[in-house]
Parts: structure tokens; C-alpha cells; sequence
């Protein structure tokens, strides 16, 4: 729209009776100052983001501060302030599967998904590690390299699931028999809490390293190759230049890398789902569907919002630490 | 590669010294000299690991679907004769195109919205101080990390028409595709949000000035310089959107009741292979290789712009 356009709006509006919609909109957008434009231009993710996000956590919020209520239509309860998530935490909440037992940690919620996340990360971060370092060195057919392992991550959880569901299913899978002799696994591993555990922890350790990997290869790649030659220069072994250089300038990459798993691994649902099934695996987000399922909204909404804390504490957690590194390093 | 000269001029040296040194003594002599060549070497066996590991499941999932399902008992790692008409029966015994078609257009309608929205949100985070900007900023990321299961319960009702607002309920969008692609899009917004900013920050900002001061308008500035220079941010964009969308579970699986009349995406459409009245592992096995396809290509296509991107918008969040 430069100056002609302009003026023509003026004259069109002025002059003829046709009136152009879309330039006198144009022309009223022009005169309004830079904040109103920008907050017009703001209307259309807010309305989507506010509908679709703002909305729902406050309204779940609010029923998680209500008691169940499955013998009436109102899906709210009476108020009872904190009770559910007292109930749930301390372990008075009739679920499914228990929240938070010790006696048998493969069956209870939290220590299932802590067990999760907790290996997972570990893992992914030794192989994403070594992924990225290999992928950072140039070689012959790095391009396809990378491709191959890239292409676990672009898996659809569903089809990652059933890939490890049948390499695990008893009469079909080849992994059960060795693995089952050897004393690791039993011989109908998707049956039981801490085989199908297993399997969840292995298909996403294959799915989700390279997404570890990528982040950490970005990390490497953004270190002054200079400081290696100096380090040559000085002696170092590559395991110390791995230790002095590599390793710390590498380490805000690799702690991106892990707040991002740790989130995700934290809200494992549909892995479990195609897998060993959520009352084999039941994990804390299989414990909302399950409650969601039984119409006990209020319960349900409470431990969706345990799940938000916790990542919310490692959120801070993670920023904490960020701050640290970024005046430390200074 | 570098160290190779020196890893020639060491052989002839280490073998005119003992004649009867094994493969063994030599690689460990060699190793010894030039530490170089075993950083190769773990290089090359790191290489072959992670690459078999990778691709592995994509072969074993060949060797399933290749097998015909009577003889499928006790599975080795070859196929045990070979049945192409799995790929066939597929499409025969459950429409699984229909499946694979619901899936391909939840993704692109997904992408439309979230490009349309979440580039104008860029450019204007990107290319804008205005009072409220970090904490806007802010609460995009904050609702980035919520997990689904805290969004279900009030969309779900929404969906199912049971929230009212003004007496008027809400439409009743659950069995339809907008019932995965509004959620979907709000989910996949910040990621693409941030994305976006940065990329719209790192254009000059001298070009849109003079084009403003030639006379262009807000919206003819946007349209003739950021536009069109903004092109390769906003296809990385979507192709990150489009393969987030495909990929996800939970609303898809939630939101819909599970019938290809119904918009039920891909994940339906393979566990619909578990219901048939013989447990049908071939079937399973081929249609996750169906199911892989449109993925596998465009991470062929475009790696390049994924990896940019993921790594990207990841590290700016």
C-alpha cells in the first residue's frame, strides 16, 4: 500500500459512493498509534490462546478446589478449598492405583512416573551426548547419518508404542524369549508394572535421544574451535579437553535439553497407552484419565494440577540455575 | 580425517620393526603412537551403533509385516516368507487411508492456523517494544508448560457442548476435526510463537524504515519486505507444526470416538488393527510402516529446517 493507494482510500471514500471495506481498514489500522497497533495485532493469538488454554487451566483450577459429585449433573462438587489435593497427597483419595506407595513402587502413581522420567533422562543424556559428539565431527555421509537418527523422533507416539508393543508381545516378539532366560524380563512383560515400565523407558529413550542430541550438537557447535588448539598447544589429553572445554560450554545446551525432557517425560500418557496399557503402567497422567473416565472431575483436576506443580518447581528450579550459571560464568 | 597421512607413515615404520606382529599388536602399537586413530574408531563404531539402533524398529516392522500372520508365531529377526499383500489388506480391513486422510488434513488445517496466528504474534514480539511485551512473553511460555491432562476436562465439556455462555452452549465440535485442531494449535503455539520472534528479529530493521518512509503503510511494509523475507522462518514453522500435529497422542486419541466418519486421525486407525477378530500383528506392522511414510519424508526433505528449528526455538524459549 504505498502513497497512492492512500490517497485513492481518501478519494474513493470521499468521492464515490463504493466504499472499500478493506482499505478504510487499512487506512483506520494506519492512524492508530504503534501500541494499539500492536496490541490489534496481539487480538487473534490471545482469543485462540484464551479459549483454548487461559480458560481451561482456570477452569480446571477451580474445580479442583471442588469435592466430586458423580450422582448429579453439576459435575462440581461443593466447595472443599485444598481437600482433594490433601486426600490425594496423602494418600485417603480412593484411586485406581494408589498415589504414592512404597511397598510397591511399580504400581503407584508418582513413583511410577518419577522411575520414568528419571531413567529416561539419565539415559538420553549419556547417548544424547555421545550422539552429538559423533555428529559433530565431519565424516563421509554425516547428512544420512543424521537423517537416520532424526527419524525415531518424527515417530508418531502411536506408532512407537506398537513398534515396542509387538517387539515385546509374547508369541511374536524376539525380545522376549533371550531377554526373559537371561532373568530381566518375565515372559508376558507387557502384563506386568515393572517390565511394561521397562519398555516404556526403552521406546522412549529410542524415540526422544536425538531431540537430546540435536539440542546438545547445537550447544557444541556454537564452541570456539580456537580453544582447542590452544588446548593442544598446552598438552591436554582429549578427555581433559573434553572435561574443560567441551563439557562446561556445552552445559546451558544440555540443561535446555533436560528441562525440556524432564517436562515431557513427566506428562507420559500415550507411550503407556499403546503399550502396556495405563493399569499396568499407571503413570500420574493415566491417574487424571482414569479419575476423568469415573467423572470425578474435582480429583481428577487436583492431580492434574500436581503434575503442573511439580514441573512448575522444576521450571524455577531450572531458571535458578540458569541465572547462576550465566553471573558465574561473568 | 586430518590425522590420515600420519596413520600411513606409522604402518610401513611398525612392520619393518617385528615381522611377526599379529593385526592385534599392530592396531594396539598404532593406537598407541597416534591416539587419533581410536577416537576414529570409536567414532566409526558409535556411528554403526546409534545408527543401527535407529533404524533397527523400522526394519524388524518390515520383517513382521512381510510375514504372513498364520506363521508369525515366535518371530526371529528375518522375515518368515513373504506377503506384500499386507500392505493391501491394510487399506481392506480397516479404511486406513480414510484414517491417514483425517490425519494429513487435522495437521494442515492445524498449520494454516498456526502460522496465520503465530506469525502475526511474531512479527509483532519480534519487531516491537510496547509495555507488556515480556509479560505476554511470559505467560505464553508459562502456558507452554502445562500438561494436557489440565486442559481436558473444561475442552472436553466445551466440546461436548456443555459450557454455556449467555445461555447460548457451546457448539458441539467433539467427532469433528476442530475438536483436535483448536487445542492442538494453542498447544503448538508457543513453541512456534517463539520461533517466529527470533526470526523476525534478526530482519534489519533499516529495511522496513525506508520502506515506511517511502510512504508504505504498516501493512504494505509487512506485506513487501517482512513478508516475503520472513519465508524460510515460517516454513520451518510449519513443518515442525505439521509433524508436532501427526505426532501427538492425546487429544487425538480423547477428542474423537475412534471412527474414520468421525475425523479420527491415524492413531485410531492402528489401534483399530487390535480389535479385528484375530489379533492381526502383520497388519499392525504394516500400517505403523504406512503410518511412518509422510514422516520419514519430510524429515528426508528437510532435515536441515526441522533441526534448525527444533534447536532454535527450543534454546530461545
Amino acid at each position: 500500500m504505498s502513497t497512492e493507494d492512500r490517497s485513492s482510500t481518501v478519494a474513493q471514500t470521499q468521492q464515490t459512493p463504493r466504499y472499500r471495506v478493506d482499505l478504510a481498514m487499512l487506512d483506520w489500522l494506519e492512524r492508530r498509534s504503534d501500541t494499539q497497533f500492536v496490541y490489534m495485532m496481539l487480538v487473534p493469538v490471545f482469543a485462540l490462546l484464551g479459549t483454548m488454554a487461559i480458560w481451561p487451566l482456570l477452569y480446571t483450577a477451580n474445580i479442583s478446589l471442588h469435592a466430586d459429585s458423580i450422582a448429579t449433573a453439576d459435575p462440581l462438587g461443593e466447595f472443599i478449598v485444598l481437600q482433594n489435593y490433601v486426600d490425594i497427597l496423602a494418600g485417603e483419595a480412593h484411586l485406581q492405583r494408589p498415589f504414592f506407595s512404597l511397598s510397591n513402587p511399580f504400581t503407584s502413581a508418582a513413583p511410577v512416573t518419577l522411575l520414568y522420567t528419571g531413567s529416561v533422562i539419565a539415559i538420553e543424556t549419556v547417548l544424547g551426548l555421545s550422539m552429538a559428539l559423533i555428529l559433530n565431527k565431519e565424516f563421509r555421509g554425516r547428512r544420512w547419518v543424521r537423517v537416520a537418527m532424526i527419524l525415531p523422533w518424527a515417530v508418531p507416539i502411536v506408532i512407537q508404542g506398537m513398534i515396542f508393543y509387538l517387539m515385546f508381545q509374547p508369541s511374536i516378539g524376539f525380545a522376549v524369549d533371550p531377554l526373559s532366560e537371561l532373568g530381566i524380563i518375565s515372559s508376558t512383560p507387557l502384563a506386568n508394572s515393572r517390565d511394561g515400565l521397562l519398555i516404556a523407558i526403552i521406546a522412549d529413550v529410542w524415540k526422544q535421544s536425538a531431540f537430546m542430541a540435536l539440542l546438545i550438537l547445537a550447544g557444541l557447535q556454537s564452541i570456539d574451535r580456537n580453544l582447542y588448539d590452544v588446548a593442544e598447544v598446552a598438552g591436554a589429553s582429549k578427555l581433559q579437553q573434553f572435561r574443560t572445554i567441551t563439557f562446561p560450554l556445552v552445559l546451558p545446551a544440555l540443561l535446555v535439553a533436560l528441562l525440556f525432557r524432564t517436562i515431557d517425560a513427566l506428562k507420559v500418557y500415550g507411550l503407556i497407552e499403546a503399550t502396556a496399557g495405563c493399569n499396568t503402567v499407571p503413570t500420574l497422567s493415566c491417574l487424571v484419565i482414569d479419575l476423568w473416565n469415573g467423572h470425578r472431575y474435582g480429583s481428577a483436576a487436583a492431580v492434574a494440577f500436581i503434575i503442573a506443580t511439580v514441573i512448575g518447581v522444576l521450571l524455577i528450579g531450572y531458571l535458578v540455575q540458569l541465572r547462576k550459571q550465566e553471573t558465574g560464568g561473568q | 580425517m586430518g590425522a590420515s597421512p600420519d596413520e600411513t607413515a606409522v604402518e610401513p615404520e611398525a612392520e619393518t620393526e617385528t615381522e611377526t606382529n599379529n593385526v592385534l599388536e599392530r592396531t594396539a602399537q598404532r593406537a598407541i603412537q597416534d591416539p587419533d586413530t581410536v577416537y576414529r574408531w570409536l567414532t566409526y563404531v558409535g556411528i554403526g551403533f546409534f545408527v543401527t539402533a535407529s533404524l533397527f524398529p523400522f526394519y524388524w516392522l518390515f520383517v513382521l509385516a512381510l510375514t504372513p500372520n498364520e506363521s508369525i508365531a515366535g518371530m526371529g529377526v528375518v522375515p518368515k516368507g513373504f506377503n506384500p499383500g499386507a500392505f493391501l489388506e491394510v487399506f481392506e480391513v480397516v479404511p486406513f487411508h480414510r484414517y491417514m486422510l483425517n490425519s494429513i488434513a487435522i495437521a494442515a488445517f492445524s498449520t494454516v492456523i498456526v502460522l496465520t496466528v503465530g506469525s502475526i504474534a511474531g512479527y509483532v514480539f519480534g519487531r516491537y517494544e510496547f509495555r507488556g511485551r515480556l509479560p505476554l512473553l511470559f505467560l505464553i511460555l508459562v502456558i507452554s508448560y502445562f500438561p494436557p491432562v489440565a486442559f481436558l476436562i473444561p475442552l472436553f465439556r466445551l466440546f461436548t457442548g456443555e459450557v454455556a455462555l449467555f445461555g447460548i452452549s457451546s457448539p458441539q465440535l467433539y467427532n469433528t476435526p476442530w475438536s483436535i485442531v483448536m487445542p492442538l494449535s494453542a498447544i503448538t503455539m508457543p513453541l512456534i510463537i517463539f520461533l517466529l520472534t527470533t526470526f523476525y528479529r534478526q530482519i534489519p530493521d533499516g529495511l522496513e524504515d525506508a520502506a515506511r518512509v517511502e510512504g508504505s503503510t504498516r501493512i504494505g511494509a509487512l506485506r513487501r519486505i517482512i513478508v516475503p523475507l520472513s519465508a524460510p522462518g515460517v516454513a520451518t514453522a510449519g513443518i515442525l507444526t505439521f509433524i508436532i500435529v501427526y505426532n501427538e497422542f492425546f487429544f487425538s486419541y480423547l477428542m474423537v470416538n475412534g471412527t474414520a466418519d468421525n475425523w479420527s486421525p491415524v492413531l485410531h486407525g492402528i489401534f483399530a488393527f487390535q480389535g479385528t477378530q484375530q489379533v492381526a500383528y502383520n497388519l499392525m506392522a504394516a500400517a505403523s510402516i504406512i503410518g511412518v511414510i509422510p514422516m520419514a519424508v519430510l524429515v528426508m526433505i528437510a532435515q536441515e529446517r526441522i533441526v534448525s528449528g527444533l534447536t532454535q526455538g527450543a534454546l530461545k524459549e
